[in-house]
């Protein structure tokens, strides 16, 4: 099929679409508005269901039904209607139920504004919302990725039975860019837990209870074996001549595109860099990380907040090599040769 | 403080231009809420109220930018969360005039779960909602009080949803003052603001503020050519049937006072609560850290 020309929040929908995704609520929000207005014109085409909800509330306790009820369910949002969302996220992942929650960040603390921002780093990674559980986070990086990992975000949300978020800056979002639609992968496995209003599924009880102590904590312990599966399997990342470099820059999203167009500058002019990119966030490609730290002299860590992703990065690295930041807020997007003399003004120190 | 006697002192009698911010509305021309903004500097003036005595909480939207255009106390708040956010301010400050404006996804949409918790409440404050039955700020989506068939950019085959009916809803709810204006009748909607601000108690005024980006100019028209004045029809106020029967008439799109009804605002009823639980003498905080409540 030719390349199509899309913006990457219409990518998240055909994605959602070709991975047979049934049902769609969500509230409208700026970066992401554009996958529920996309949403609209395509569920219903396809026999599927569109809901516009009453609010973010109301879109996440209706994917935790339809979830519940055995169908491929997403919402999407952007940074102020995740923070919304955290409670149903939490109830969701405490039902073990599978679903795809896209976030389109933007600028904050509160309203902020509607350029693009990595900040919700922290709410989508380290679970957000109360209690001991975890989320598979996806990066992309394209529209291209935008359409490919929503696919694979509702392929591990059934595998793991757990909430799966595809999470990209506003940029990523609203970027335009030739997308080659894969093959439709609809292989969603039996739900034999599902309420499906079956007689042979009457006794099925979706609930995140378990009031009695022991049962909670196996509960919780379970779910934690689980997350460790997501570590020992999921993990995806992009290495990009990382082999002989001597200092790796490390970026996710919109950020990874313009640390890549550095390093190939920065290589030109005789300065072996590579760049890492994580594609799952959780899962975070710690391992891989740590491997580079006989190699390199420093890490640098990019990103489009505070410095969310280098607690991370640090975590992995142990004090072995320094680990440097560099963050832009407010909508306003690191450039290439902000990056380039930041780098080099270090080397020169 | 100075010497002069208060009541010596000739009133300030307050204008329009004291109400106005340094901020110009950045709304679409043509857009339903300069209209809005217009009569409430007129109503402000009218009831001469010194700008640092009123509040003005808005939630997010293109009429919620209202509060930064008046020269009054404001807070540019959360989507959805204008009437707790005003029930705060007013518990807090009960003196003060609280005023909440925002849009109709605003209030009937994601703030819909609060709406009937200050109604019967009887919070002392005036809701204006801009009602132009569309999502103005992010470009054209459905919204609560879009009619069936209605297409919008999340409705592209048509709403099927019956719409939210605002009046109605604060009517039965337990709001103790409702009325309906045209945007495009600064007279009226001044008066109304008025007497929803000296209404005390939880003042709502569903105000027809037509949207001219996504709705185009039909929606003004229309307006225009359907509304009529309960006064007109020699409406009593203070009757419930009444007024729920000329919300719904068939005849055209009812403004003015639909439903009056005294009744105490909630920050009275919680002062005559505080005073029945004030012990005299009130006790040491030692003492009352020193208790518990088996
Ligand atoms: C939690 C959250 N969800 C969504 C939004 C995006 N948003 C801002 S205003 C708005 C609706 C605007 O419609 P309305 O309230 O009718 O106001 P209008 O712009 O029409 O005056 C939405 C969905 C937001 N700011 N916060
Ligand atoms: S989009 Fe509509 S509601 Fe918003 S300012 Fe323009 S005309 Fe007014
Ligand atoms: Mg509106």
């Amino acid at each position: 099929m030719a390349k199509m020309l899309i913006k990457g929040n219409e990518a998240i929908v055909k994605g959602a679409l070709l991975a047979g995704c049934e049902a769609y609520f969500g509230y409208p929000i700026t970066p992401a508005s554009e996958i529920a207005e996309a949403a609209s014109v395509y569920f219903p085409e396809v026999g599927g269901t569109f809901l516009q909800a009453e609010s973010e509330v109301g879109a996440i306790n209706m994917v935790y039904g339809a979830a519940g009820a055995g169908q491929r369910v997403m919402t999407a949002s952007s940074s102020p209607g995740i923070s919304l969302k955290q409670e149903g996220v939490s109830y969701i992942a405490g039902s073990e139920l599978p679903a795809v929650i896209v976030d389109i960040m933007r600028g904050g603390p509160g309203l902020g504004n509607i350029a693009p921002e990595q900040s919700d780093y922290n709410q989508v990674v380290k679970g957000g919302g109360h209690g001991n559980y975890k989320t598979i986070a996806l990066a992309p990086n394209s529209a291209q990725e935008m359409c490919d990992l929503t696919m694979l975000a509702f392929e591990l949300a059934d595998k793991y039975r757990n909430p799966v978020y595809v999470v990209a800056d506003g940029f990523i979002g609203q970027m335009m860019e030739p997308v080659e639609f894969p093959k439709p992968n609809r292989n969603i496995p039996e739900k034999p837990w599902a309420v499906k209003g079956t007689a042979e599924t009457s006794d099925n009880l979706i609930s995140s209870i378990e009031l009695d102590p022991d049962d909670l904590e196996e509960h919780n312990r379970k779910m934690q074996r689980k997350y460790q599966e997501m570590r020992e399997s999921e993990v995806r990342y992009q290495a990009y001549h990382c082999d002989d470099a001597e200092i790796i820059l490390i970026g996710f999203g919109i950020v990874s595109r313009v640390i890549q167009s550095a390093v190939d500058e920065l290589r030109a002019q005789g300065v072996k860099v590579g760049m890492l990119r994580p594609i799952t966030l959780f899962p975070f490609p710690s391992d891989v990380i740590r491997q580079y730290t006989d190699q390199v002299s420093k890490f640098w860590v990019m990103e489009l907040n505070n410095g969310q992703m280098v607690d991370d990065v640090r975590l992995a690295v142990e004090n072995r090599v320094p680990v440097k930041f560099h963050g832009r807020m407010g909508g306003n997007v690191v450039g290439t040769d902000e990056i380039i003399e930041k780098v080099l003004e270090e080397e020169s120190a | 403080m100075t010497e002069t006697n208060v009541a010596d002192k000739p009133k300030t009698q307050f204008k329009v231009k004291d109400y106005k911010s340094d901020t110009k509305p950045i709304w679409c021309p043509g857009c339903g809420d300069f209209g809005v903004l217009a009569s409430l500097y007129q109503a402000l003036a009218k009831l001469n109220l010194p700008s640092h005595e009123v509040a003005i909480i808005s939630g997010i939207g293109c009429s919620s930018r209202l509060p930064g255009y008046v020269a009054t106390y404001g807070f540019n708040a959360v989507h959805g969360r204008i009437l707790p956010i005003a029930t705060g301010v007013k518990m807090a400050s009960p003196e003060i005039t609280v005023i909440g404006t925002g849009g109709d996804g605003d209030g009937f949409s994601i703030g819909m779960g609060h709406v009937p918790h200050a109604a019967r409440r009887n919070v002392d404050m005036t809701y204006i909602v801009m009602d132009n039955e569309i999502y103005g700020l992010t470009k054209g989506q459905l919204s609560p009080t879009a009619h069936v068939g209605d297409v919008t950019k999340t409705s592209a085959y048509g709403s099927i949803e019956r719409p939210v009916e605002p009046v109605d809803l604060m009517i039965n709810v337990g709001a103790s003052f409702v009325a309906r204006a045209n945007a495009g009748d600064p007279k009226q909607m001044a008066d109304l603001i008025v007497q929803a601000i000296q209404h005390k108690g939880f003042a709502f005024i569903d105000a027809l503020s037509p949207c001219r980006t996504f709705r185009g100019i039909e929606q003004k028209k229309f307006i225009n050519a359907n509304t009529f004045k309960v006064e007109d029809h020699d409406h009593d106020p203070s009757d419930k049937r009444k007024a729920l029967d000329i919300a719904d008439s068939q005849e055209g799109i009812s403004t003015g006072l639909l439903y009056v009804e005294e009744r105490p605002p909630y920050d009275e009823l919680y002062k005559d609560l505080r005073d029945r639980a004030t012990q005299k003498p009130v006790p040491e905080i030692q003492d009352i850290l020193q208790r518990y409540i088996p």
